[in-house]
C-alpha cells in the first residue's frame, strides 16, 4: 500500500477482506476493533503449552499428598522407577537448587520435604515415554506418612495450643486499619448493626487447567512454555531451584485459557522443568482438572465480624470490623488479599472513624491466593450487607443510601488517602438510578408473581 | 410461591499492588520500514484482550491503521519484563508504557520529518496515516515514507517505554498513607425470583454500571463485565468449596458447579467514563470491579423478595430454605457467635 492510498483510506467506511470486514481503523481508541487473538482462537489455530510436542518428548505426572498434615517418614520409588518407560521419579532430594518457592515469601516446597501440609501438596513427580506409564509410576509410590494434629479453621488457629502449620506460628498477617475515632463514632451514631459474614472458598475454573512444557536449547537454555500470569517471575523461581543463572532460564507464555489468579504463581512450571532438566528431553504436564483443582490456589474463606453506624441524618459515622481469612497450608498472596480486604471492608463510602483488623492464618487446607477480586469481593458481600441493612433501619431508598454517603472527590479512604477527581461511584451509582427509570423498576412493587 | 426482588451493590477497588510493591511496565515498539510497528511486551493475554488494548494505544498514538500493529507478549527470551497480570492494572500500568514507548520513538520521527518538512518538530501531529504540521496541513508526510526514510537513513526506530507507579507503604499500625495509584468504582442492579418451595434463586437481570474511565474498547469492557457477571453470580448462588477436615470433596466439576449458559440472566452491561487523569487516555481497569458487587447484589435482592439477609455464601437453595425457615437444622457456620471474634484492641 503505498502512503497516498494508506492516507485516502480513512475516506472508506470499510476496509480489509470480507472476513475483517469493519471500519477504518484509524483512530482505534474508543472503538470496538477487532481482536489481535480472535481468528486463530476461532478457528481452532491456537497453541496452547498443553497441545506443544517435540520428538522424544516424556509425559509428567505429578503425586500429590493425601496427608492435610503429615510427617513424611519414607518413600519409596524403586517399584516407580522400575515401571517400563519411566526415565525419572523425582523427589524433594532430587532438587539441585533450593526446594522453595513463593509469589510473595518463599514458604511452599516445590516437592514436601520431610512434612506435608495440605492434601494435594506435590510429593513426587515423574516423566515417562507415555501417560499410561507415568500414571502406572504415580500410583507405584509408596509414601509413608505419619499423620500430625491438624487446624482446618482459621478462627481455631489462632487459639492458643493450636496445632502449628509453620513453626513461626499461624498467623502469617495481622493488618490494622485505625482512622478517626471509633468511641465517638459510634457515639454519634443513631443506629448501629452488626453482623456475622461467612463467604466460601471459590475455585478459579479457568477452561484451561495448568499445563507446561520444557526442553533444553542448543545453547543450554532451559526453556519453559506455559500458561502463566507472570513469565519473569516464573524464571526467576525456576532458577533458583534448579540452580541456574536467571538469564540461562527462558520461560514463555503461550495461548491462555484463563488464569483469574490461579495463574499468577508457579504451577506446573518447576516440577516440567525439573523433570526437563534432570532427564535431558522435552517434557509436557498438564494438570487434570481434579489435580489443579486439589493443588493449586484458590479463592480465601473469610468470617467477618463487623458493626456500622450511622445517624439521623442517614450519615455514616463509623464502622468497625474484624476480618479472619483462611489462607490455607502456604502464604500464596495471602498476607496481600486479606489487608486489601482490612482496606477495603467499609466499601465505596466515607467514614469519618474507621477500625478494621484482619488476620490471614495458616491452616491445613488448601492453598488460597490471588482471585479476581482479591479480598475485596469478601469484603464487598460484608459491606453491602450493612448499608442495605442500615438503608432499611433509616426507611431510605437504597440508592439514594449509598449516594448520600459515598465518597466524593476531595473526601477520604479508609486509609486517609483523598479522593481524586476519578473517583467514578457516584456516576456509576447515578447511572443505577436511570436504568431504572428507563426499565420501570422499584424497590417496592408487588412482589409475589405466581402462586 | 415465587417472589421477585430487586437489590443493588457498589465497590471499589484500589487498582494495582500498593504498599511498596513493585508495581511497573516495560513496553518496546519498532518500526519496519514499510510502517508497519512490532510491539513487544511482556504481560500475558489472558483472553481478557490486552494484546488488543496495546495494539489499540500504538496505532493511536502513531496516527496508524490498527491492523499495521503486531504485538508479542509474555517471553523473557524476547520481550522486557512488564510486571504480572493482575490486580486490574493491565489496561491502567502497561497502556501507559505503551503510550510512552509510541513518545519515544516519536522523538527521532519527528526530528526527520521536520527536517524533511522544513517545520518545528513539536508542531507535528500524527494522525490518519499522515505526520502532519498541526498549523498547516498541506506540509505532511505519509507514516509509511517517513518509515522507510528512517531506515534509509540509519535513524533509530526503536522506542521504550517504562511505567512506574510503584508507592510507599502505608503505615504498619494503622495502614494511613495513600495506598493505591489510582482507584476502580462499580455499582451493580439485580432482579430476582425466589421460589420458596425449592429456595431456587435465579437471577432475571444483572445491570452492571462500571467505570472503565475511558472505555478503549467497549465490547472488551463489556465482555469484562459480562464474564465479571457470571463468575459473581457463582459465587453468589452455587459455587462452594466443601472443604472437610482439609478434603477438598468436590474437587471436580461434576460435584463443584459452576454457572452454565442456562443460569445466566440478561446482563446489561452499562458503562461509565469518569476520566482519569492518570490512566491511558483516561482509563482504568475494570476486570475485578465487574465481578466485585455481583453477589451482595444479588443478595440484597433475595432480601427485597424474601425480607430475609443472606450472610453466608452461597446462597444455595438449602441456605434459603433455612432462612424462610423451611429446613429445621442448623449449619454448623451459624452457630459462630460474636465471643468468638472478637474486636482486637484499639
Amino acid at each position: 500500500m503505498t502512503g497516498d492510498k494508506q492516507a485516502l483510506q480513512k475516506e472508506k467506511l470499510i476496509v480489509g477482506t470480507p472476513q475483517t470486514l469493519r471500519e477504518t481503523d484509524f483512530d482505534p481508541v474508543g472503538k470496538s476493533v477487532v481482536r489481535k487473538d480472535v481468528i486463530p482462537k476461532v478457528t481452532g489455530k491456537a497453541i496452547y503449552a498443553g497441545d506443544l510436542h517435540m520428538p522424544g518428548m516424556l509425559i509428567g505426572k505429578v503425586l500429590l499428598s493425601a496427608q492435610p498434615h503429615a510427617l513424611i517418614k519414607g518413600i519409596d520409588i524403586s517399584a516407580a522407577a522400575a515401571v517400563p518407560g519411566v526415565k525419572a521419579v523425582l523427589t524433594a532430594q532430587d532438587i539441585p537448587g533450593e526446594n522453595v518457592f513463593g509469589i510473595a515469601i518463599p514458604d511452599q516446597q516445590v516437592l514436601a520435604d520431610r512434612k506435608v501440609r495440605f492434601i494435594g501438596e506435590p510429593v513426587a513427580v515423574v516423566a515417562a515415554e507415555d501417560a499410561f506409564a507415568a500414571e502406572q509410576a504415580v500410583s507405584k509410590i509408596r509414601v509413608e506418612y505419619e499423620p500430625l494434629p491438624a487446624v482446618f479453621n482459621p478462627i481455631d488457629g489462632l487459639k492458643p495450643g493450636a496445632p502449628l502449620v509453620h513453626e513461626k506460628g499461624n498467623i502469617l498477617y495481622h493488618t490494622k486499619v485505625r482512622k478517626g475515632n471509633i468511641e465517638k463514632g459510634f457515639d454519634e451514631a443513631s443506629v448501629i448493626v452488626e453482623n456475622i459474614y461467612r463467604t466460601a472458598g471459590q475455585d478459579h475454573a479457568p477452561i484451561e487447567p495448568e499445563a507446561g512444557f520444557s526442553w533444553i536449547d542448543a545453547e543450554g537454555v532451559l526453556n519453559v512454555f506455559t500458561s502463566t500470569q507472570y513469565a519473569f517471575r516464573d524464571r526467576r523461581q525456576i532458577a533458583v531451584v534448579l540452580n541456574l543463572p536467571m538469564n540461562r532460564v527462558r520461560v514463555a507464555n503461550m495461548t491462555m485459557g484463563g488464569g483469574f489468579g490461579r495463574k499468577d504463581d508457579v504451577t506446573t512450571e518447576i516440577l516440567v522443568a525439573l523433570l526437563a532438566w534432570k532427564t535431558g528431553r522435552p517434557v509436557r504436564l498438564v494438570y487434570t482438572r481434579h489435580e489443579a483443582m486439589l493443588t493449586q490456589t484458590h479463592r480465601h474463606p473469610t468470617y467477618v465480624r463487623v458493626r456500622t453506624g450511622a445517624n439521623k441524618e442517614g450519615r455514616l459515622t463509623a464502622m468497625e470490623g474484624v476480618i479472619y481469612g483462611d489462607t490455607g497450608a502456604y502464604s500464596s498472596l495471602g498476607i496481600f488479599v486479606i489487608k486489601k480486604m482490612a482496606l477495603h471492608l467499609g466499601g465505596p463510602y466515607y467514614y469519618p472513624n474507621y477500625k478494621s483488623d484482619s488476620f490471614s492464618v495458616y491452616t491445613n487446607n488448601p492453598i488460597y491466593g490471588p482471585f479476581r477480586g482479591f479480598g475485596v469481593l469478601q469484603a464487598a458481600v460484608s459491606h453491602e450487607g450493612q448499608i442495605d441493612e442500615l438503608a432499611e433501619k433509616l426507611g431510605m431508598d437504597p440508592l439514594e443510601f449509598r449516594l448520600k454517603n459515598c465518597l466524593r472527590p476531595g473526601l477520604s479512604f479508609s486509609t486517609g488517602q483523598v479522593m481524586t477527581e476519578a473517583c467514578g461511584i457516584g456516576a456509576t451509582l447515578e447511572r443505577l438510578q436511570q436504568y431504572m427509570v428507563e426499565n420501570g423498576l422499584s424497590f417496592e412493587r408487588p412482589q409475589e408473581v405466581s402462586a | 410461591m415465587k417472589l421477585r426482588g430487586i437489590g443493588v451493590g457498589a465497590m471499589m477497588y484500589g487498582l494495582g499492588y500498593g504498599y511498596a510493591r513493585p508495581d511497573f511496565s516495560a513496553t518496546d515498539i519498532e518500526l519496519a520500514p514499510d510502517g508497519t510497528v512490532t510491539i513487544w511486551n511482556g504481560a500475558s493475554e489472558l483472553g481478557q484482550g490486552l494484546t488488543t488494548l496495546l495494539c489499540q494505544l500504538v496505532a493511536q498514538e502513531l496516527g496508524i491503521p490498527y491492523e499495521d500493529t503486531f504485538i508479542i507478549s509474555a517471553d523473557t527470551g524476547r520481550t522486557p519484563d512488564a510486571g504480572p497480570v493482575s490486580a486490574s492494572r493491565s489496561t491502567y500500568v502497561q497502556g501507559n508504557s505503551a503510550i510512552k514507548a509510541c513518545r519515544d520513538l516519536k522523538g527521532p520521527l519527528s526530528e526527520l520529518a521536520g527536517e524533511l518538512l522544513k517545520v518545528d518538530p513539536d508542531r507535528l501531529i500524527y494522525k490518519d496515516g499522515l505526520v502532519q504540521d498541526q498549523e498547516d496541513p498541506n506540509r505532511s508526510i505519509s507514516f509509511h515514507n517517513l518509515a522507510g526514510e528512517m531506515h534509509k537513513r540509519g535513524r533509530r526506530v526503536r522506542g521504550s517505554g517504562y511505567h512506574n507507579i510503584t508507592t510507599a507503604d502505608v503505615d504498619p499500625e494503622t495502614s494511613q498513607g495513600d495506598a493505591y495509584a489510582s482507584y476502580a468504582w462499580a455499582s451493580q442492579l439485580a432482579e430476582v425470583e425466589v421460589d420458596t418451595e425449592m429456595g431456587l434463586v435465579t437471577v432475571l437481570r444483572l445491570a452492571s454500571a462500571t467505570d472503565a474511565g475511558k472505555a478503549i474498547n467497549p465490547k472488551m469492557v463489556e465482555g469484562q463485565i459480562e464474564g465479571g457477571a457470571v463468575q459473581g453470580l457463582g459465587f453468589a448462588l452455587m459455587e462452594e468449596m466443601k472443604v472437610e477436615q482439609g478434603e477438598f470433596k468436590n474437587a471436580k466439576l461434576s460435584t463443584y458447579l459452576i454457572p452454565t449458559a442456562a443460569d445466566v440472566p440478561m446482563v446489561e452491561p452499562l458503562i461509565v467514563e469518569v476520566f482519569d487523569p492518570t490512566g491511558p487516555y483516561g482509563a482504568k481497569g475494570v476486570a475485578e470491579p465487574a465481578t466485585i458487587p455481583t453477589a451482595p447484589t444479588i443478595f440484597n435482592a433475595i432480601t427485597n423478595a424474601t425480607g430475609k439477609r443472606v450472610r453466608s455464601t452461597p446462597a444455595s437453595p438449602e441456605r434459603v430454605l433455612r432462612l424462610l425457615g423451611k429446613l429445621e437444622e442448623e449449619e454448623e457456620e451459624t452457630q459462630l457467635t460474636f465471643e468468638d471474634m472478637p474486636y482486637p484492641e484499639p
